[in-house]
C-alpha cells in the first residue's frame, strides 16, 4: 500500500484549478476592476478610476431599471412554463403502458431535438416562420380556430410572450428528460397501494408522486432559472432586444452599452450586478431547497 | 371488466395523442425550415405552400455554399469545437477524479462548491473581460481567444458531470489495482478511464454540443477570420447580398441545424446517460 500513501490527488486537480483561474477567475476579477473606472472601447490606454459611480448611476438609469424587469418577466416565464411543460409531457411519458416501450424511446429522442437546436438558428426561424403575423406558423394553426393571431414579435404588448415561449422550447427537454428519469424511481409499491385505496391517475400524480420528485423539481428550476437569466443567443437572433426595448434583457444590454455605446466600464458594472443577482438568487435557493446538501 | 379495460385503452389513446402533439411541437418548427430550404420562391410563403412539394429546388443550398461561404465557417466551427472538446477533457477529467479522490472533507466540499456556483456564471460577465484581454495581448479575433472562452463555459458543468461518473467506481476495484502494483496514473488511465467510459462519452458529446451551437463568445471575440458558423449565418443574412431571401436563409440555418440534430439522435443513449446523471442520484 505504500504507493497509496505517495498518492497525491493534487497532482490531477491543480492543472484543472490553474486553467479554471486563467479562463474563470481572472475575467471575473478583470470585470469587476473595470466596472470602477470610466473606460471607452476606442481609447484603452485611457482609463480612469471612479470607484462606484457606474453603479450609482445605473439605479438612476430607467433603460437599466427596464432591463432588469425584462429580464425579470423573462426569467420567470421561461422557467414556470418549461418546468411545468416539463413536468406534464413526462408525467405522461410516465404512466403504465408507455413507460419503457419503444415508441417512449422514440418519443423521447425526438422531444430532445429543441435542446440541441442551434440557438441563432432558433431565433431566426422564430423571426421568419414562427411568428411572423402573417404567414407564420403560429397565427396560421390560430387562424384555423377562427383566431386573429396579434402582431407577435412587432408589438411590443406581445413581443416578451414570443420570446419566452420560444426561449421556454429550448428549455423544456431537459425539464422533460429529467423529470421522465426522478419518476422512475418511484417505487411501484406505493403505487399499487394507492391504486388499490382507489386514487386516480391525476391523483397518484399529485400526491404520491409529485412530492416524491420534490428535489429534482427544485434542480431543475434552479438550472432553468439560471440559464434564462443569462440567456443572450435566443433573444438577440429572435428579437434584438426591440420591438424599442421590449426584449432587452440584461445580457444584451452589456452588449449595447459595451460594444455597441463602447462604454466599457458602464457594461462591466452591469455584467458584474447580473453575477451578483444570480449568485444571491441561487445561494438562498440552494439554502431553502436543501440542493447543497442533496447534490453529491 | 370490461368498462374499465376500455377505459384504460381509451385512456392510452388520449395518452399517446398528446405525446404525438408534443412531437409535433418540437420538430415541427424544424421540418417547416427544411422545407422552406427547398422551395424556389424568394418571398414569404404560407404555412401549407412551405409544407407542400411544390417549387422543389436545391439552388439555396448552392447559393448558402458559394455566397456564404459555408465550408470556410463549417471549418472553424469545427476547429473550435474539437480543440475546446480536447482542452476541457484534458483538464476537467483528472479534475473530477483528483476531486473525488481527496481525503479532506473540507477541500472537497470547498472545489465541488466552486464548481457548483461558476455553473450559473452569466457569460457575458466573462465575454466583454475577455474581448478586452485578449485585444491587450494580441489574441482578439483568432480561434485561440474562441477555444479558451468554450473552455471557461464548459469547465464547470463537464467537472460536475464527471464527478458523478467517477462517484459511481467502487472503491474496491480501485484498491485491488494498487495491491496488483499499479501506480496512481495506471490506477486512473487503465482502470477508472474505462469504467467510467459511458460517462466520457456522454460529457465529451455534450460538451461537443454546447461548443457548436455556442454564439456569444464567438460573436464577442471571433474577427472575420475565425468565426464559426453561428456568427457566420448571422452576418451573412445582415449583408446586402442576401438581404430579404428566406429561401438562402432557411437553407443556411438547415445547414447548421440539421447535421447536429442527426448527430443527436445517433448518439441520443449518451445525451439521455450524461442530461439524467447529478440531477437523478440525489
Amino acid at each position: 500500500m505504500s504507493s497509496r500513501r505517495h498518492f497525491n490527488p493534487w497532482a490531477f486537480i491543480l492543472p484543472g484549478v490553474i486553467a479554471g483561474g486563467v479562463v474563470l477567475g481572472v475575467p471575473v476579477v478583470q470585470a469587476f476592476w473595470t466596472s470602477l473606472h470610466r473606460l471607452r472601447l476606442y481609447r484603452l490606454h485611457d482609463q480612469v478610476f471612479v470607484g462606484m459611480e457606474n453603479y450609482l448611476r445605473l439605479w438612476q438609469d430607467p433603460l437599466f431599471m427596464l432591463s432588469v424587469r425584462s429580464t425579470v418577466v423573462f426569467t420567470v416565464g421561461c422557467t414556470v412554463l418549461s418546468v411545468l411543460a416539463g413536468l406534464m409531457v413526462a408525467a405522461i411519458m410516465s404512466t403504465r403502458g408507455i413507460r419503457g416501450t419503444t415508441m417512449a424511446r422514440f418519443f423521447m429522442a425526438f422531444y430532445l431535438v429543441p435542446f440541441v437546436a442551434t440557438q441563432v438558428v432558433v431565433g431566426m426561424l422564430g423571426r421568419l416562420y414562427v411568428w411572423e403575423p402573417e404567414y407564420g406558423l403560429v397565427n396560421f394553426l390560430l387562424s384555423l380556430v377562427a383566431i386573429d393571431g396579434p402582431m407577435w414579435l412587432i408589438s411590443r404588448d406581445t413581443a416578451m410572450l414570443a420570446t419566452v415561449i420560444t426561449n421556454a422550447w429550448r428549455l423544456t427537454p431537459l425539464a422533460i428528460l429529467i423529470f421522465y428519469a426522478a419518476l422512475a424511481t418511484v417505487p411501484d409499491e406505493l403505487l399499487e397501494s394507492a391504486e388499490v385505496d382507489g386514487a386516480g391517475g391525476l391523483r397518484t400524480f399529485t400526491a404520491i408522486k409529485l412530492p416524491l420528485i420534490r428535489y429534482h423539481i427544485g434542480f431543475v428550476t434552479l438550472i432553468q432559472m439560471t440559464s434564462a437569466f443569462r440567456e443572450f443567443d435566443t433573444v438577440f437572433a429572435l428579437t434584438g432586444g426591440g420591438p424599442g426595448r421590449a426584449t432587452n434583457v440584461l445580457s444584451l444590454l452589456v452588449y449595447n452599452e459595451g460594444i455597441s455605446a463602447a462604454n466599457l466600464g458602464m457594461a462591466n458594472a452591469i455584467a458584474f450586478t447580473m453575477l451578483i443577482i444570480v449568485g444571491v438568487i441561487s445561494l438562498a435557493y440552494m439554502r431553502l431547497a436543501r440542493l447543497d446538501k442533496a447534490g453529491e | 371488466m370490461l368498462a374499465g379495460r376500455w377505459q384504460e385503452n381509451g385512456g392510452l389513446a388520449v395518452r399517446y395523442a398528446f405525446l404525438v402533439f408534443w412531437l409535433l411541437v418540437s420538430v415541427l418548427p424544424v421540418v417547416g425550415l427544411v422545407m422552406a430550404s427547398l422551395k424556389d420562391t424568394a418571398l414569404f410563403q404560407s404555412i401549407p405552400e412551405v409544407l407542400s412539394f411544390r417549387g422543389f429546388t436545391l439552388d439555396n443550398y448552392e447559393r448558402s455554399f458559394r455566397q456564404g461561404n459555408y465550408l470556410f465557417f463549417l471549418r472553424n466551427s469545427m476547429i473550435i469545437s474539437f480543440s475546446a472538446l480536447i482542452v476541457v477533457l484534458v483538464t476537467c477529467v483528472p479534475m473530477a477524479y483528483g476531486i473525488t479522490k481527496l481525503v479532506s472533507d473540507r477541500s472537497r466540499g470547498t472545489l465541488v462548491f466552486m464548481v457548483l456556483s461558476t455553473r450559473f456564471l452569466p457569460y457575458v460577465v466573462l465575454a466583454l473581460p475577455m474581448y478586452l484581454f485578449f485585444a491587450r495581448i494580441g489574441l482578439s479575433g483568432t480561434l485561440i481567444g474562441v477555444i479558451l472562452a468554450h473552455l471557461a463555459m464548459q469547465m464547470p458543468f463537464i467537472v460536475w458531470l464527471m464527478l458523478g461518473f467517477f462517484a459511481g467506481i467502487p472503491r474496491e476495484v480501485e484498491e485491488a489495482a494498487v495491491i496488483d502494483g499499479c501506480t496512481p496514473f495506471q490506477v486512473f488511465w487503465k482502470v477508472c478511464i474505462p469504467m467510467v467510459l459511458p460517462g466520457l462519452n456522454a460529457s465529451a458529446i455534450l460538451a461537443f454540443i454546447i461548443s457548436y451551437n455556442e454564439f456569444l463568445f464567438a460573436f464577442f471575440l471571433a474577427g472575420y477570420d475565425a468565426q464559426p458558423l453561428t456568427v457566420g449565418i448571422t452576418r451573412f443574412i445582415g449583408g446586402a447580398d442576401v438581404g430579404a431571401q428566406y429561401g438562402v436563409v432557411a437553407a443556411y440555418g438547415s445547414l447548421i441545424i440539421l447535421p447536429i440534430i442527426l448527430f443527436a439522435l445517433i448518439v441520443n443513449r449518451y445525451i439521455v446517460s450524461g442530461l439524467t446523471q447529478g440531477a437523478v442520484k440525489g
